[in-house]
């Protein structure tokens, strides 16, 4: 009985300890949602968010240095595929086959491809400025004034207009979208590749519109119009003279030329920006917030630890693998403004690195370090992305870390003036082929004029470097290598172009939309292999080592080679040729575009869709 | 009868004499340590001693004195109120005495003795029990206790069946004397050993031998929510023998023991890095591509985030759950299996026993680290010579001058000019033009590898019983040294405390308590906060001129000086968890078990940066000049002479820099730290019923709800004021700081019954209804059922005629699902994620906000469903058993990309449950023990297991891509590594030469190559990656699968993939174990060996890759001492040449000929041990004494050629950076390593 009892009570306990406990065993633990997150529900609530969705726009497509040892789109370690540089050895090979795969879907990598110095097939930055456009018209009613939803509209038609170029650069046809595309939309996900000029149109209108109702300013470091307007003077031009010289279109040349030059007349009209400066301090500044010539720059910082590479490969120390040809030293002009064949200027017609110092055009003094460097592998060793400063240190084996490492701290211009000017320029001087009004001398003074006549650094003035004087349009300069397709007046302002944009972003795009891909031949463009006029016995004796026995060479004026045997250090005299310096394979006009990948043309075959391969690598 | 307060003290002191005086010299070490277990006896039994008490009373009762003595103490007293008179009245005044003084006093002309023990002080009327004696019996009788091998037993208890009051313990000889009634029984126990019953009847003289208790342990295994006979299993399901997996072994956790051990349960240490974690997997290596595929660990049912936690020393059992039938109970976290610890309980029996072992041992590195000398400064200059440079290096170059210059330096300086010896310019090195040519040759390992560093173990417990109370106190200390031999601190700490208790309230409701904590200490240097480039890497990347030491006085930069001034970062995860529990039993056969546990982890990772400063080694060298700035000239000795002395040079030096930049890594302070919360709540409740003797059932329900949330903030500040003290108040740079927290739960209920019908058909269903927060709402509740059964064929009677030669015969089946919820949380919702961009304005960082990825709304479970057939054999009565089950796990509903989008999405694909893997596998374990009857005793112990995995469901049109190991579509098999079939090396002979004797190059398919001699040769143009690479004499000669005449990989796609096959598979397949164990009078010895049978890889990185970057300049002498040669043209590996960098390309395409075959055959384990006869232990109250000599990792026979890469190794996986450790390159990490050790394990 007493047992029963207990077995009674402890049931009972038993009994309430499950009440009490149960109520905590509810569904309701259950309810755990991200605490760290918004999603893509929640998210869009206020203008300042649209904000925080464009800033990852920025380090993609204004890329300056880049940043730590990262190399994409950066002068010296990424622009190296082009017809200014040379290297060592086999030159770099075009594309010679087409790729299993070519793109990416996935924002982590979406890499870039150095022989087009465009991106990779990657639609993520297209899909991101749809979904903007997106979620502004269907979850932000009410939520944003009329000018805020135009500023913002157009800061997403920017970006997606600037991939298209890029994108449109590299493959030509493009999938074209203008919304947002789902997943289950396979008649859109599987369209095939949209004519250039249906893509083109609509970059074009979506520049119309970023110029019409983008802010003037928005805030320091933020995109604004007359930044918009320096990079659409950029994509229009190399459309407009692509039109012209691939097409031969003539219309649509205009269309985009007329647009590239109402952009820069933008910029140019607005008052705010200048030439300003010497020209090594654009590239070696550690902060350019008040130079007038950037439209937009990037800035580093120890501090917050995001510094680049880019400075420590000018420091003369570091190899330059790719280092400046022979054929970009005859490119620049004399500083009495004619070409070196025909200039009055003492010693024009010699390439060594002490009187080309004193010949040229300031913009080569500035670029290059003044006496030969082995690091390089022409001898002539670039200097132009780090302050002057810097490379003083070489001989000292310690560098501060902002010489080296990847813990530089210069800034880098992503849109400037100089390069405005001269896309306008430019873009007038086809519209006047293609029956546009004539350049006009003061056309010519507001652009090529007020370049030249840009501040010479005190060390620059010190070493006897003048300006070139201005160039005028009833004596251009009679260069007896100029193509004979290229008015006189075109090919100066290309070389203008070559001096002034050397190792940044332009230099084989321009080749290309000229339609001069040939320049990236070593037969028939045989400067494209040789280094800089070299004594080497009083120039650089350190190059004569045993090791080098066998391998130094030099080529004579008349094209006769002497190799380095131990003891003919006398003769070693001549134009310096990189070691087993080789021309590239032999390439056709086909690798002006990328071929896609054959895994994507067998997923949409595979899905009864085609889809095009690039002409000429079908 | 003995009073124990005057034997405990005469035990502290004789002790440490006895075991000096016997013990060899050996031991001495281990006997200090004694003193300390000792020191805690003592101070537990002492408490009589050492104990006062004042108390006056006036007229009161004994009872009342006894009262006011428990109040004022720990003293407990125990006695028969019918035999002790508690209501006499006394008075007493006592200050500050001790207990016996007042018990005397106290009981002074009664009949009242006590006794003390500990604690505890038992009344006794001596009148009585005496009286008793003669009246109830007038039987005295004795005995003697041993165990199997005859030792007597000291200690044990033995006491009148029914009545617990009348016993007494074994002396000394093991012997005892007791007065019982003839119609009485004696119980003799003692812990560890089966508890004995034995009828007195008329005998006088008893000899009682008990049987360890570990072959009654071995009788019942630990499933999920309770045990379960051995012989009644139906699931999947081993057991481990603690004793001989895990004891005497030098292994820092039970994850290392079990390597081996079990046969399904694969162990791999990719690393020596001490403190890491094993990566340990339940049948096969991979259970789904989304989720973690990981086991799930459970610590008495809790969870615990690492078994590093545990203590070895704390366990009482490990069962491994293997499928679905046995692990579901514990729902969607134990789709991948479970390894189920339980811990040590307090004892059964009135008892008390202290237990201490450890062990000391010494590490070298498992397998030599040969890296190249000379021969790799041959590799490199032919490998740039080849493509028409003269020199090769990074920051120390060599040239055919600055060779042949080493050559001489080797002739005349081997072994003469020591790693000590500072470097010397004009002997040493030179400077040529503005490059530094190295000349000396320096290993690396000499600097950076510490030999026979020392670790040491100890662990004490407590266990006992004390009248309703057991208990179990457990310590436990590691500590572990790695091997970097410059840092200042490398080393793994771990110390284990834990506490179990449990109280029986009354006959119906036991409690239970405990604590168990665990600190886990990792001190390393913090030489950078990067994980893909750590000093390891720059040992095996830069080569043999890269200099190491010191010159003119100051250290030279390099991976070792840059870990000696390192400060040391610290890891540091305390673990504590508290568990409280009841038992409520309801009746004999229905119990309910109710228990909460919490868990809180403190994670503190402390990383005090430094800047460095040292003679600069990666830059230009600087003209040395004497104290007036004159030009200092050395001759090729390197010793100073006058300018002009024949042969003298004008000296370099390299410039001491501070190289660090301020503010840049590793110039800060950063400190993690990272809180969890783990509640987890289980009741089950569990019924037995028997029906006659033919039905036995056993129902099981019960619920399980765990509640998890984790914190962690992280803060860094650069530029320290002072380098030797890092500390945030400190340093005047930037801040930074981060943080985030995630919180995730878990609700089942479930249920299980067991029926088994004549003890020979045995059957069990199991259900859990589980839901998870990871899921959205309508998807969060999922069932899954499993089901088993059993036939124990060897008890049908026509079975019988075959026994004892099969004594047991049992067949096996199970099927079960369970639902996996490892994925992760943001699979289903569209999340926005935040990142902090690199675009600035002034020092303000933007942020951004990412593109939300598109998401699947139907995404679910994945089901993991299992299916297991197995049988267990023993034969020759019971010694030998063999255990097989073959099994089929299908993981359906995989979580894997949709069908594939094409780019123009512009994102990848949402996931969604789409895909299917089906792992197959089987598992073999055979026993065998024996005594023979001259007291030899053989055991042996073998497991063999295999597991496939194959892709059998996916998306169809998905890329079968062959050239990414990460593709996935239907039908591969998991691990599948495709490759060309290397045919051998081009030799000279197949090609054609013009009139110059040069290769002609000519343009085949685009591709610019080599002429080949005869007719319609297959070329390889499609396989030269490099702009400067044509394939030439020396060179790789690959297999025209295909015969299309060319070699290429089609589309790289399967069904077009060229000349590209399946070459191998990365999966370890036959993963096996044997141990072999005898022992013959206290003598014991065991050897275990463990492999893998087939494993292969291809390898990245220089140690893996020949020529993978020969112009950094570090190679094993494997590569350069057989590389192809215009004199050596039957080696193995190809010409020399510079891939920079790349791990498949050129010569190095993936191929058959240099895959890496990375099985292995490894005496894991060999032990010697003595076991000192009681006679001698004995004397020093010892009952079980041991020691021993181990060898851990000590021979490993393998198929890599000498290279330096552990077969074990993962490439890229190290506990700092799980993917892409060292950019992923093989076997660059810290080495793993063999050790050497003795212990001793003693029990009081």
């Amino acid at each position: 009985m007493k047992t029963n009892i207990k077995i009674k009570n402890s049931i009972s306990a038993l009994v309430l300890v499950m009440l009490l406990i149960l109520p905590g065993c509810s569904d309701d633990v259950l309810d755990r949602s991200q605490l760290n997150s918004p999603d893509d529900e929640n998210y869009w609530t206020q203008e300042s968010n649209l904000r925080l969705y464009a800033n990852e726009f920025y380090t993609e497509f204004f890329v300056g240095y880049n940043a730590t040892w990262g190399v994409d789109y950066t002068p010296i370690r990424g622009f190296t595929f082009n017809d200014d540089v040379v290297s060592s050895n086999v030159q770099e090979l075009f594309e010679n086959s087409v790729p299993n795969t070519r793109g990416t879907s996935t924002n982590t990598v979406p890499g870039w491809l150095s022989e087009y110095s465009g991106p990779n097939l990657y639609f993520g930055w297209i899909r991101k400025s749809n979904l903007m456009l997106d979620r502004m018209d269907n979850k932000m009613t009410g939520i944003l004034t009329p000018e805020a939803y135009n500023h913002w509209s157009s800061v997403a038609k920017f970006f997606r207009a600037l991939d298209y170029c890029r994108l449109v650069s590299v493959f030509g046809d493009v999938q074209y979208y203008d919304k947002l595309v789902e997943t289950s939309d396979t008649e859109e996900l599987y369209k095939d590749r949209t004519p250039r000029n249906e893509v083109m149109d609509a970059v074009y209108n979506d520049f119309k519109t970023v110029l019409a109702t983008m802010r003037a300013t928005d805030g320091a470091q933020y995109l604004n119009k007359y930044v918009a307007a320096g990079f659409i003077s950029r994509a229009m031009l190399f459309e407009g003279t692509w039109q012209k010289y691939h097409k031969g279109d003539t219309e649509r040349a205009k269309k985009f030329l007329e647009f590239s030059a109402e952009a820069a007349e933008i910029v140019m009209n607005s008052g705010k920006y200048k030439i300003d400066g010497d020209f090594r301090s654009l590239f070696g500044s550690e902060d350019l917030s008040s130079n007038k010539e950037c439209i937009l720059f990037r800035h580093y910082s120890a501090g917050q630890t995001i510094t680049h590479h880019i400075a420590s490969y000018c420091n003369l120390t570091e190899g330059q693998t790719y280092a400046a040809n022979l054929s970009l030293v005859k490119s620049f002009i004399c500083n009495d403004g004619n070409v070196w064949q025909n200039s009055s200027v003492e010693k024009a017609n010699s390439f060594s690195i002490a009187d080309l110092v004193k010949t040229r055009d300031p913009r080569f003094e500035a670029t290059f370090w003044d006496q030969p460097r082995s690091q390089s592998a022409s001898l002539l060793y670039t200097v132009k992305f780090i302050d002057r400063v810097g490379p003083t240190f070489a001989e000292k084996g310690n560098y501060p870390a902002k010489y080296s490492s990847s813990t530089n701290t210069n800034d880098a211009p992503v849109i400037r003036y100089a390069e405005v000017l001269l896309n306008w320029i430019e873009a007038k001087a086809e519209l006047a082929t293609l029956g546009g009004a004539a350049v006009t001398q003061a056309d010519i003074d507001k652009s090529i004029n007020s370049i030249r006549n840009r501040t010479l650094a005190p060390e620059a003035i010190a070493k006897g470097v003048v300006k070139t004087p201005a160039m005028s349009l009833t004596a251009l300069p009679n260069d007896p290598s100029r193509d004979a397709d290229v008015p006189a007046l075109i090919w100066e302002i290309r070389r203008e172009r070559r001096m002034e944009l050397y190792y940044e972003y332009s230099r084989l795009l321009d080749i290309k939309r000229w339609k001069k891909i040939d320049y990236m031949n070593g037969t028939t463009n045989p400067d494209l292999l040789k280094g800089i006029w070299v004594n080497i016995k009083s120039e650089i004796p350190t190059l004569l080592t045993a090791g080098r026995v066998g391998k130094l060479q030099v080529q004579k004026a008349d094209g006769t080679v002497v190799v380095y045997n131990g003891s003919n250090e006398d003769d070693l005299v001549g134009y310096y040729l990189p070691e087993g310096v080789k021309n590239r394979d032999a390439f056709t006009d086909r690798v002006y575009m990328a071929p896609v990948g054959k895994n994507q043309i067998d997923l949409f075959k595979s899905r009864g869709f085609t889809l095009t391969q690039t002409t000429g690598w079908e | 009868m003995t009073n124990y307060s005057d034997v405990q003290p005469l035990r502290v002191l004789t002790l440490p004499f006895i075991i000096l005086n016997k013990i060899p010299l050996c031991m001495k070490l281990t006997v200090l340590l004694l003193f300390l277990s000792i020191g805690l006896t003592h101070a537990t039994s002492s408490y009589g001693q050492s104990t006062t008490l004042s108390l006056e009373v006036n007229n009161a009762t004994v009872q009342d004195v006894l009262d006011k003595i428990e109040s004022q103490s720990d003293f407990h007293f125990f006695y028969n109120n019918k035999q002790i008179n508690t209501k006499r009245v006394v008075s007493m005044k006592k200050t500050k005495e001790n207990v016996f003084t007042i018990l005397n006093e106290l009981f002074n002309g009664t009949d009242v003795s006590y006794q003390v023990m500990d604690k505890n002080i038992i009344l006794s009327n001596i009148r009585k029990t005496e009286k008793q004696e003669v009246q109830q019996t007038g039987n005295k009788i004795s005995g003697v206790v041993t165990d199997a091998s005859g030792e007597p037993i000291i200690g044990a208890n033995v006491f009148e069946k029914g009545s617990p009051m009348n016993g007494t313990i074994t002396d000394i000889d093991g012997k005892f004397s007791i007065a019982v009634p003839v119609n009485g029984s004696l119980v003799v126990s003692y812990i560890g050993y089966e508890t004995q019953t034995v009828a007195v009847a008329d005998k006088k003289n008893f000899k009682v031998v008990l049987k360890e208790d570990s072959e009654v342990i071995g009788e019942v295994v630990v499933v999920g929510y309770g045990t379960q006979k051995k012989a009644n299993l139906t699931g999947a399901v081993a057991s481990v023998d603690l004793g001989k997996t895990l004891e005497s072994r030098p292994v820092a956790d039970v994850g290392r023991g079990l390597q081996g051990s079990v046969p399904g349960l694969s162990v791999v240490i990719p690393s020596g890095e001490v403190g890491s974690d094993p990566v340990m997997k339940i049948r096969g290596q991979i259970g789904s591509i989304k989720g973690s595929s990981n086991p799930l660990i459970l610590l008495d049912n809790v969870e615990i985030p690492s078994i590093q936690m545990v203590n070895p020393d704390d366990i009482e059992s490990i069962s491994v759950l293997k499928d679905a039938a046995s692990s579901s109970i514990y729902g969607a976290k134990a789709a991948f299996g479970v390894i189920l610890i339980t811990t040590k309980k307090g004892a059964k029996t009135e008892s008390i026993s202290v237990q201490y072992s450890n062990n000391f041992s010494w590490q070298k590195v498992a397998k030599d680290i040969n890296l190249a000398g000379i021969d790799a400064l041959e590799y490199s200059l032919l490998a740039a010579e080849r493509v028409g440079s003269s020199m090769a290096g990074a920051f120390w170059k060599v040239d055919r001058t600055s060779f042949e210059k080493s050559k001489e330096w080797l002739s005349k300086y081997n072994g003469k000019i020591g790693s000590n010896d500072p470097m010397l310019y004009g002997r040493d090195w030179y400077v040529d033009g503005s490059y530094k040519m190295g000349v000396r040759l320096y290993d690396a390992y000499d600097y950076m590898v510490d030999e026979w560093t020392p670790s040491q173990n100890h662990n004490l417990s407590l266990n006992g019983k004390s009248g309703k109370v057991s208990y179990n106190i457990g310590l436990g200390y590691l500590g572990q040294s790695g091997m970097l031999k410059q840092a200042k601190k490398d080393d793994f700490t771990r110390y284990n405390a834990s506490v179990k208790l449990s109280s029986e309230i009354n006959k119906y409701i036991t409690v239970r308590g405990g604590i168990l904590f665990s600190d886990r200490i990792k001190q390393y240097p913090y030489a950078t906060n990067s994980t893909t480039a750590d000093p390891w890497l720059y040992v095996y990347r830069w080569g043999p001129l890269s200099p190491f030491g010191t010159e003119d006085g100051e250290a030279l930069r390099s991976p070792a000086s840059e870990i000696a001034s390192s400060n040391t970062a610290k890891q540091e995860y305390s673990y504590t968890n508290v568990n409280v529990g009841a038992t409520f039993t309801i009746t004999k056969d229905w119990t309910v078990d109710a228990d909460y546990t919490h868990a809180n982890q403190e994670y503190i990772w402390n990383r005090p940066g430094t800047r460095f400063s040292a003679r600069n080694a990666w830059v230009g060298a600087i003209a040395k000049t004497d104290e007036s700035g004159n030009p200092v000239y050395v001759n090729n000795e390197g010793a100073e002479v006058a300018s002009g002395t024949a042969g003298s040079m004008p000296a370099y030096e390299l410039p001491y820099t501070m190289y660090t930049g301020l503010g840049s890594n590793p110039d800060h302070i950063y400190r993690r730290s990272e809180n969890s919360k783990q509640g987890t709540f289980n009741m089950f409740t569990t019924y037995n019923l028997k029906l006659n003797d033919i039905h036995s059932f056993k129902v099981m329900a019960g619920i399980n709800r765990v509640t998890y949330k984790l914190q962690y903030n992280w803060s860094q500040k650069t530029e320290l004021f002072d380098i030797n003290n890092p500390q945030f108040d400190l340093a005047n740079g930037t801040q930074t700081a981060g943080g985030g927290t995630e919180w995730e739960s878990q609700l089942g209920y479930f249920g299980r019954i067991n029926y088994i019908l004549k003890d020979k058909y045995l059957f069990e269903a199991n259900l859990r209804y589980d839901g998870s927060s990871k899921f959205p709402k309508e998807l969060k509740w999922r069932t899954f059922p499993s089901f088993s059964a059993g036939w124990i064929v060897s008890n049908e009677s026509f079975m019988e005629g075959l026994n004892p030669t099969l004594s047991t015969l049992k067949l096996r089946g199970s099927w079960g699902t369970i639902g996996d919820q490892t994925v992760s949380n943001t699979l289903y919702v569209p999340t926005m994620t935040s990142m902090n961009t690199t675009w600035l304005n002034g020092d303000t960082r933007y942020q951004a906000y990412k593109t939300p990825n598109a998401v699947d709304a139907n995404i679910t479970w994945q089901d993991i469903e299992n299916l297991n057939i197995g049988a267990d054999f023993r034969f020759l009565n019971d010694k030998l058993g063999v255990t097989y089950d073959w099994y089929e796990r299908s993981t359906k509903n995989m979580i894997v990309p949709g069908l594939e989008v094409p780019y123009t999405f512009g994102g990848d694909e949402p996931e969604g449950n789409y895909g299917e893997l089906r792992t197959r596998g089987w598992e073999v374990a055979v026993d065998f023990n024996h005594r023979f009857k001259n007291g030899l005793g053989i055991n042996l112990m073998a497991t063999l297991s295999d597991a496939t995995s194959v892709i059998t469901g996916y998306p169809e049109a998905a890329a079968k891509t062959v050239t990414n190991a990460s593709a996935y579509y239907k039908g591969l098999q998991i691990g599948d590594i495709y490759g060309y079939r290397t045919d051998r090396l081009y030799q000279k002979d197949d090609f054609e030469y013009d009139s110059n004797g040069s290769l002609i190059p000519i343009t085949v398919d685009g591709y610019s190559v080599y002429k080949l001699k005869g007719e319609n040769p297959s070329y390889q143009g499609f396989l030269q990656n490099s702009s400067n690479f044509k394939f030439g004499p020396g060179d790789v000669k690959f297999t025209d699968l295909n015969g299309d005449g060319k070699i290429n990989n089609g589309s790289a796609v399967v069904g077009d993939s060229g000349d590209m096959e399946v070459i191998g598979n990365s999966t370890p397949r036959y993963q096996y174990g044997l141990r072999l164990g005898v022992d013959y009078k206290g003598i014991d010895f065991s050897v275990f060996f463990q492999g893998v049978g087939k494993r292969d890889i291809w390898g990245d990185g220089f140690l893996a890759i020949a020529g993978y970057n020969s112009s950094d300049g570090a190679m094993p002498q494997t590569f350069a001492g057989d590389f192809w040669k215009e004199d050596r043209t039957e080696a193995f590996y190809p010409r020399a040449y510079n891939n920079a960098g790349s791990a498949k390309s050129n010569n190095m395409q993936v191929q058959s000929r240099y895959m890496l075959d990375m099985s292995y055959f490894r005496v894991k384990n060999i032990t010697v041990g003595y076991s000192l006869p009681k006679d001698i232990i004995k004397k020093a109250y010892l009952s079980n004494a041991r020691i021993y000599m181990s060898v851990e990792n000590f021979f490993t026979f393998d198929n890599l050629r000498d290279l330096p890469i552990d077969p074990e190794s993962v490439s890229g996986y190290s506990m700092f950076n799980s993917s892409n450790y060292n950019s992923g390159r093989t076997g660059v990490g810290s080495p793993l390593f063999k050790s050497l050790s003795v212990g001793a394990q003693l029990t009081f």
